[in-house]
């Protein structure tokens, strides 16, 4: 909760916003809690602005045309304008300003950085040198296994997504 | 036509310190039966004697052993234009938690490496045969482990499908056709030679919007797999909703991916209620190793 609060709080200093700002991507109920069968206690349509106030799992607290409740993680994107984010929320993070730690170097203006551009990539010339490096880094199915088991991450069965629209069969086979 | 012959040049690559010579405009004329069968003889060949790639191998089944030598030179050249941050710990961490993941993909076999790379950029990398690549700029902005888990799982997915292996097929048969009309080449080895170097052009050039959908989709079930909470990445496609798209940090990334929010939409409408059932996945965000 502290780092919540140390997030809004550099967006509060940089766009005035009192909850992050995101925009609904479908028509949805809003819920009375992040759970598929609770109540609805509003509905949010699709481009309508939203407020995001909490994360918890695969579910946003989020406040819509008057309404608060829980929806969806995928139905609602963070961040406001069109396409993208506006910059100035983007800066401090909205599913971001709930779910994120604390990061100054977050808030430094990004704007002169010269990223990794086509040309970059174009004229890279082979680095055998730092490729060894990379495969001297590798670690063997076994020792990552020791690792997930040492940790209690234990891998589970689920099933592939169908791609939206396809039939089974034409669904994900992975 | 030049960008064409560059993509080849990954293939040829390492082939072009040997002799031989090819004629793309031959290697058009082979009736299909016979190409097929070159192809398998290629992959066939032990690994002491293949001194170079088949000049038929992007036309046909491609071996394990191929696609590894693709993916080296595209790692390679890479890391040309971007080199590994200088930290033991941080790239062992990374291949610990990718291993694990691609333990959960339908390529368990393939030698898996990955590599944090010394860039501001907001960006991920998959090359055939299990090289997989995420900048600096992208590594700080994570939260947990399983938002690590899911950005390496969309990766590993790309080189599960194929995705990047398929794209250079495609490209190194539009140059063969090209080649074959335009003439403009006479021998392939000195045009390929003047081209070496340019493997990582492909990740430039980006897959199409299907690929990266469906990358997203495979993505979070294998991290959700390797016992993961299967919202990590897309968390981090949201925080990437919120950033202008206009920041130069993601500008490539925007060049080759559709955007963040057309890729939330989309992997919303695949998930749907399928992930209420699972059981919750870890996140680990104390152990999550922070570059100092």
């Amino acid at each position: 909760m502290k780092r919540v609060c140390g997030i809004l709080a550099l967006s509060l200093a940089s766009s005035l916003a009192l909850a992050a700002p995101g925009v609904a991507l479908k028509d949805e109920n809003i819920l009375s809690k992040p759970a598929a069968t609770s109540a609805a206690v509003g509905k949010m349509s699709k481009g309508m602005p939203v407020d995001i106030v909490a994360k918890q799992g695969g579910w946003l607290q989020v406040k819509a045309g008057g309404k608060q409740g829980w929806v969806r993680l995928l139905s609602v994107r963070a961040g406001s304008g069109g396409a993208g984010g506006n910059g100035l929320a983007g800066v401090a993070g909205v599913a971001g300003a709930v779910t994120q730690k604390s990061d100054p170097s977050r808030v430094v203006a990004v704007a002169g950085v010269r990223g990794l551009n086509e040309e970059d990539l174009k004229g890279a010339k082979f680095n055998a040198e730092e490729l060894a490096k990379l495969e001297g880094y590798a670690v063997s199915a076994s020792q990552a296994k020791a690792f997930a088991d040492k940790s209690g991450l234990k891998a589970a069965k689920i099933k592939a997504l169908p791609k939206p629209g396809a039939t089974a069969a034409e669904g994900d086979s992975l | 036509m030049k960008k064409a012959l560059s993509i080849l040049a990954i293939a040829f690559g390492m082939h072009a310190a040997s002799s031989a010579a090819f004629d793309l405009g031959k290697i058009l004329q082979l009736p299909e039966e016979n190409r097929q069968q070159k192809t398998e003889q290629a992959a066939q060949q032990p690994s002491s004697q293949a001194a170079g790639l088949s000049p038929l191998m992007l036309l046909g089944k491609t071996s394990v052993e191929d696609e590894v030598r693709i993916g080296r030179q595209v790692a390679g050249d890479l890391l040309g234009a971007a080199p590994l941050v200088k930290d033991a710990a941080l790239q062992r961490y990374v291949n610990t938690v990718g291993r694990w993941v691609a333990s959960q993909s339908n390529r368990k076999d393939l030698n898996w490496h990955f590599g944090v790379i010394e860039s501001e950029d907001i960006n991920a990398f998959a090359a055939p045969g299990g090289y997989i690549f995420l900048t600096k700029g992208l590594y700080k902005r994570l939260n947990n482990e399983a938002e690590l888990a899911g950005v390496l799982a969309h990766e590993i997915a790309h080189v599960s499908k194929k995705h990047h292996l398929d794209l250079l097929k495609k490209s190194a048969m539009i140059g063969t056709l090209a080649q074959s009309v335009s003439r403009e080449v006479k021998s392939g080895d000195q045009a390929v030679q003047n081209l070496i170097g340019n493997g990582a052009e492909m990740l430039a050039r980006g897959l199409d919007k299907e690929a990266e959908f469906e990358a997203d989709r495979i993505g979070a079930v294998f991290a959700a797999r390797a016992g993961y909470d299967p919202w990590g990445l897309p968390t981090v496609l949201q925080d990437m909703a919120t950033l202008n798209t206009k920041d130069n940090r993601l500008a490539l990334l925007y060049k080759t991916h559709p955007t963040a929010a057309d890729r939330l939409a989309r992997l919303g409408e695949a998930v749907g209620n399928r992930f209420d059932s699972l059981p919750t996945g870890k996140e680990f965000p104390d152990r999550f190793y922070r570059i100092k």
